[in-house]
């Protein structure tokens, strides 16, 4: 009752049809290395859903976990319902009435829905929590919301949509004016998606300001007011969205120079040493074929979640696979784990090198000479410490890993060393064909571009190179080829020197059409 | 270029700065004074503690917790943990002697034992390894039903003495083997009957023991096994992308530490020449004391075979050492728990640092917490 009190006084106070609950204004964040965020300006309305655009990387995530009170802003101004705020912390945040509905849903699966609710802030009745005042409570705000969930029900056992609505309807019981959602259908079916749009649209009926981070254009049109677009860490435009186009969104998002320079070389297209061919593992690897070709580099493109780094996963045997073949140059072969690839001379440099990569309690010189343990080691398994020095010190030489002797723990180095050593585990062994992914992420730029020269120096000797990549200039600039993957599925394939960044971003927002396949049944 | 050379120049040089190149080769240092200060501490308070004829009886005493300090230290630095090394020494302990007490050759009592032990070794390891349970809750259940096979063997009864078995010459060449053998002694004078009494002895667990060390110290430091068992400890996942065969290594840690709490059963049973049901109670528990106050780390990854030397000989000479200066049980348990503590705080305090998440497993579990709160808190 006092809520919507306040609410009416500041009515009175606001200009009544484009009041901002939202007003960021300068905001800049930067973590050591990145300037995340760049003198942002950022406003949300009353009854909104404002939807924020941008590439990987363009700092949408940073910009809103600094809008929750997550990441503390360097400078700038943040109003909420036009009270300028000073320390602006994750309770404060709550306080107000923002909430932020992440990817990964963060409910106690074990618990109930009521409880779930009312996590934190349980009903008492003398002293003891009281179940029924909270189901009783939590089924009004249910049904409030059009959700059919008996608030008993143990939220584990729901469906991945309806645990987001249970979130949803948490959200509301703590009184969120400011709610955040953060790809919240890529988990959803068409019919789910459905139930969400209305509950938003409903939302907004009471006032609600919904931020709507998607990659998803053609969602987008259907529940976005107003559309803002960032790209690496700046605000580039807010527009409504029946005034502009999905090819000015997408031009908009991508307009970024091509400045730094890549090493490209060019060799020969030579015989075909690779091929992956309707390989399914999961919903994130969906009927995915390509092939390689000696002399070239294949890249892989796509947004986050597109199913790159489950493609690389399934093919090296770390993931099982439903269905698919592997070709090596012209054999077929079956790799069920990651020692099966690596016999047959496929092996994959991980993309989170501090989880995958490294063993990071351990020396430089036994990261390096792990793979090769069979090579080095003798009938009795025996590790020939002789070998050992000379593989490791040659790897040391070739990709100039600057250390102050092979003997220190891989954990002291910096992020570009340790990527380097990451590198370095593979060359030892002649490889056929080596999967990078993601290789340069974190990594300063004369430490990427020495990587970009080690996959050249790869193409030239006739290994097959396979390079996925978030960001689209070193795509670009380092590939021969690119194959662009949305969804867990292959969605384009283009030349080198036909490819613009945003025909790329055209082929890796091309979603299957959830909603129209929903109309068409 | 010129790193290389520097560094060569570095790892020639200084012979010590080489040994402190080892890694885990600090902590061990750390300890090794901690245990010469404790023997001059009880040198002090009880003048017979560096009589050579306790330090024969210590080097015995130090060898059964040695031998299942190695047990425990293969499986914690692959990053699990062995709850069951007690009840397979009981088990060892109870099947060995039940069938000498039956007749059986001790050459085929031993085989058999030794190949029920390894079994169990395999079960720890597949159970962790490919069924993936917790290490904490597996050996659990294989410590259980270990020690229920050791009551079960000889129908819910300690057995007799052996040697109404195999008769007493063999029951003697049994126990000489396992514990009463001395491989030579210093000093001490003759009996009239020959035997000797006094002076200092390296007797035969001493042997088994270094034995023992030797080869699994050699496995762990030097094979393409001991490598992939600190891969394994230290980031799973990268070693499986790096191609180890992380079930398999998991399982050869459970297989030897089997294996010796096995010949640490032997080894008590020999010592009463009989079996007993409780044999080896709570020795997991001594065994990760042993490991972790020599440096291993109940995290994985980290800590050497000398350090569980050292950790084992900081152990017994406290036990021996109290006893000599005429601690009653109850102080001896204490100060022992508290020096237990002490040296697992100051090794959680070094490591604090890593951000490793503890597993799923009793003491490393509340120890992960602690060093994740602790690190909470320094951060900002």
């Amino acid at each position: 009752m006092d809520i919507i009190q306040k609410d009416s006084e500041i009515l009175r106070l606001h200009d009544e049809t484009h009041e901002d609950i939202v007003k960021m204004t300068g905001i800049s964040k930067s973590f050591p290395g990145v300037l995340a965020l760049d003198n942002v300006s950022f406003n949300l309305r009353k009854g909104e859903v404002l939807a924020l655009l941008g590439e990987n990387g363009a700092g949408k995530s940073t910009l809103m976990k600094v809008l929750s009170g997550i990441y503390p802003r360097d400078s700038g101004d943040i109003e909420i319902s036009g009270l300028k705020q000073e320390d602006f912390t994750t309770g404060k945040a709550k306080e107000l009435g923002i909430v932020i509905i992440h990817q990964e849903l963060n409910m106690c699966s074990h618990l109930s829905a009521a409880e779930n609710i009312f996590l934190g802030r349980e009903i008492i009745k003398r002293g003891v929590v009281s179940q029924d005042e909270m189901n009783q409570k939590a089924f009004e705000i249910l049904s409030m919301l059009n959700i059919d969930i008996d608030p008993e029900t143990i939220v584990g056992d729901l469906a991945v949509s309806k645990q987001q609505m249970v979130e949803i309807a948490k959200a509301l019981s703590a009184n969120a004016k400011i709610l955040i959602m953060d790809e919240p259908t890529s988990a959803l079916t068409s019919k789910e998606i459905e139930d969400l749009f209305r509950i938003i649209i409903d939302l907004k009926s009471r006032g609600c300001g919904i931020v709507y981070i998607s990659h998803r254009l053609e969602e987008i049109s259907l529940i976005a007011d107003r559309v803002t677009i960032m790209r690496d860490g700046k605000y580039i435009a807010t527009m409504n969205y029946a005034d502009t186009s999905l090819q000015e969104i997408i031009s908009l998002m991508v307009g970024r120079e091509i400045t730094e320079k890549f090493p490209k070389i060019s060799c020969p297209k030579g015989e075909k040493i690779f091929e992956v061919k309707h390989l399914n593992a999961g919903r994130m690897v969906r009927d995915v074929s390509f092939e390689l070709y000696k002399g070239q580099i294949l890249g892989i493109a796509g947004l986050m979640g597109a199913g790159r780094t489950e493609t690389t996963r399934a093919v090296f045997g770390v993931d099982p696979k439903e269905s698919g073949e592997i070709i090596l140059e012209g054999k077929p072969v079956t790799i069920r784990k990651p020692y099966d690839a690596i016999r047959n001379g496929l092996v994959l440099v991980p993309e989170d090198r501090k989880k995958d990569g490294l063993c990071t309690k351990l020396t430089v010189r036994e990261n390096i000479a792990m793979p090769s343990l069979d090579v080095i080691s003798n009938f009795f398994g025996v590790v020939n410490r002789q070998k050992e020095k000379m593989i490791v010190e040659k790897s040391i030489k070739d990709l100039s890993i600057r250390l102050p002797h092979s003997e220190v723990e891989a954990m002291s180095l910096s992020g570009g060393n340790q990527q380097k050593v990451v590198v370095s585990k593979w060359l030892a062994r002649n490889s056929r064909v080596v999967i990078f992914d993601e290789p340069t992420r974190g990594i300063d730029v004369a430490a990427k571009v020495e990587i970009y020269h080690l996959m050249n120096d790869l193409k030239r000797r006739g290994i097959g190179v396979v390079f996925v990549s978030s960001e689209m200039p070193e795509i670009l600039g380092v590939s021969d080829r690119i194959i662009i993957m949305c969804d867990g599925r292959i969605t384009g394939e283009l030349m080198a020197f036909e490819a613009t960044q945003s025909l790329i971003l055209t082929y890796a927002t091309m979603f299957e059409s959830k909603l129209s396949r929903s109309d068409a049944s | 270029m010129n790193e290389f050379s520097r560094r060569e120049g570095r790892q020639k040089g200084n012979p010590l700065k080489r040994l402190l190149a080892i890694r885990g080769m600090g902590q061990v240092i750390s300890v090794t004074i901690g245990l010469v200060a404790l023997c001059i501490v009880f040198q002090i308070l009880s003048s017979n503690f560096f009589s050579p004829d306790n330090l024969g009886n210590l080097l015995r005493q130090i060898a059964p917790y040695l031998i299942i300090g190695i047990a425990q230290s293969f499986v914690l630095i692959t990053g699990n943990i062995d709850l069951s090394i007690g009840s397979i020494m009981g088990m060892s302990s109870m099947m060995a002697a039940t069938m000498m007490t039956k007749g059986v050759h001790p050459a085929w009592a031993i085989l058999i034992t030794f190949m029920s032990c390894v079994f169990v070794g395999v079960v720890n390891g597949q159970l962790v390894a490919a069924c993936k349970l917790p290490p904490f809750i597996a050996t659990l259940g294989t410590m259980t039903i270990a020690r229920g096979i050791a009551q079960i063997v000889n129908n819910n009864h300690n057995t007799d003495t052996i040697s109404i078995g195999i008769g007493k010459e063999t029951t003697e060449a049994f126990k000489n083997f396992f514990y009463y053998g001395k491989i030579f002694t210093l000093g001490g004078h003759q009996e009239s009957n020959g035997s000797v009494i006094g002076g200092f002895s390296i007797y035969s667990p001493v042997i088994i023991a270094i034995a023992l060390w030797i080869v699994f110290n050699f496995m762990l430091s030097k094979t393409r096994t001991g490598r992939h068992i600190y891969a394994t400890g230290s980031n799973m996942d990268a070693a499986r992308l790096s191609g180890v065969n992380v079930t398999g290594t998991i399982t050869a840690a459970y297989v030897v530490s089997a294996i010796c709490s096995c010949i640490a059963g032997l080894i008590v049973c020999a010592t009463t020449g009989m079996g007993a049901m409780d044999t080896g109670n709570s020795y997991e528990l001594y065994a990760v004391a042993a490991s972790v106050i020599g440096g291993v780390s109940t995290l994985g990854g980290q800590g050497i075979l000398l350090g569980t030397v050292i950790g084992a000989a900081v152990w017994s000479v406290l036990q021996n050492g109290l006893q000599f200066a005429g601690a009653p049980v109850a102080i001896r348990n204490i100060v022992i728990g508290v020096i237990v503590v002490l040296s697992v705080l100051l090794d959680v305090v070094i490591r604090s640092g890593s951000r490793r998440k503890a597993k799923d497993m009793g003491a490393s579990a509340l120890l992960g917490w602690i060093s994740r709160k602790s690190s909470e808190k320094a951060a900002p």
